[in-house]
């Protein structure tokens, strides 16, 4: 099992990997402060 | 999120096999405003198109993300008609997470999937009795208070 999320950082990306998979996007809005 | 939820291995289990995670910054454009983004953590459930299905803004706990992904999950599948794939969800979340607060809505979700499946109303008023014995003052019983008369 991997120790970390494997995030995807670009929509597109992200979008091609879900449709590929058939799989829902999470989508983090987050604040590196 | 980042110091506490996102470590956790049964986080990182699941939104790795069940969901595509994409993490990018609050002010990152155009995306943050074609999503109408105003506060952080703000954690948006999509389809594979780019549609919003759910949405959650604060932070949470691991063991009130994982539920609320599969809220999420659920609602996405309940928008494309797809209740069998909506209920899967719905009855992971409530058999896994009973006490999580996303169970209260996930009860009311599922009679609705029940009803929207079968056209047999006595879903949506089990569910209304089930929110009214669990949580008689809570949002999600108020909004099935109708059903009761079903």
């Amino acid at each position: 099992m991997a120790d970390t999320i494997k995030w995807e950082t670009s929509l597109d990306a992200a979008l091609a990997r879900a449709k590929a998979e058939d799989k829902p996007i999470l989508l983090d809005f987050f604040n590196p402060l | 999120m980042g110091a506490v939820t996102y470590p956790n291995p049964k986080v990182i289990k699941f939104v790795n096999e069940r969901m595509i995670p994409l993490q990018v910054r609050f002010d990152a454009q155009p995306i943050s405003t074609d999503f109408k983004v105003k506060w952080t953590p703000t954690i948006i459930t999509l389809d594979s198109r780019g549609e919003e299905h759910h949405r959650t803004v604060g932070f949470l706990a691991p063991e009130e993300l994982i539920p609320s992904l599969l809220l999420g999950i659920a609602k996405m599948y309940f928008d494309a008609d797809k209740f069998n794939d909506a209920l899967a969800n719905l009855n992971q979340l409530l058999s896994e997470y009973p006490e999580s607060d996303a169970s209260s809505e996930a009860i009311y979700l599922r009679g609705v999937c029940l009803y929207k499946s079968t056209h047999d109303a006595k879903p949506l008023k089990e569910a209304y009795e089930k929110l009214n014995a669990s949580d008689p003052k809570g949002e999600w019983t108020k909004r099935a208070y109708p059903y009761r008369l079903l």
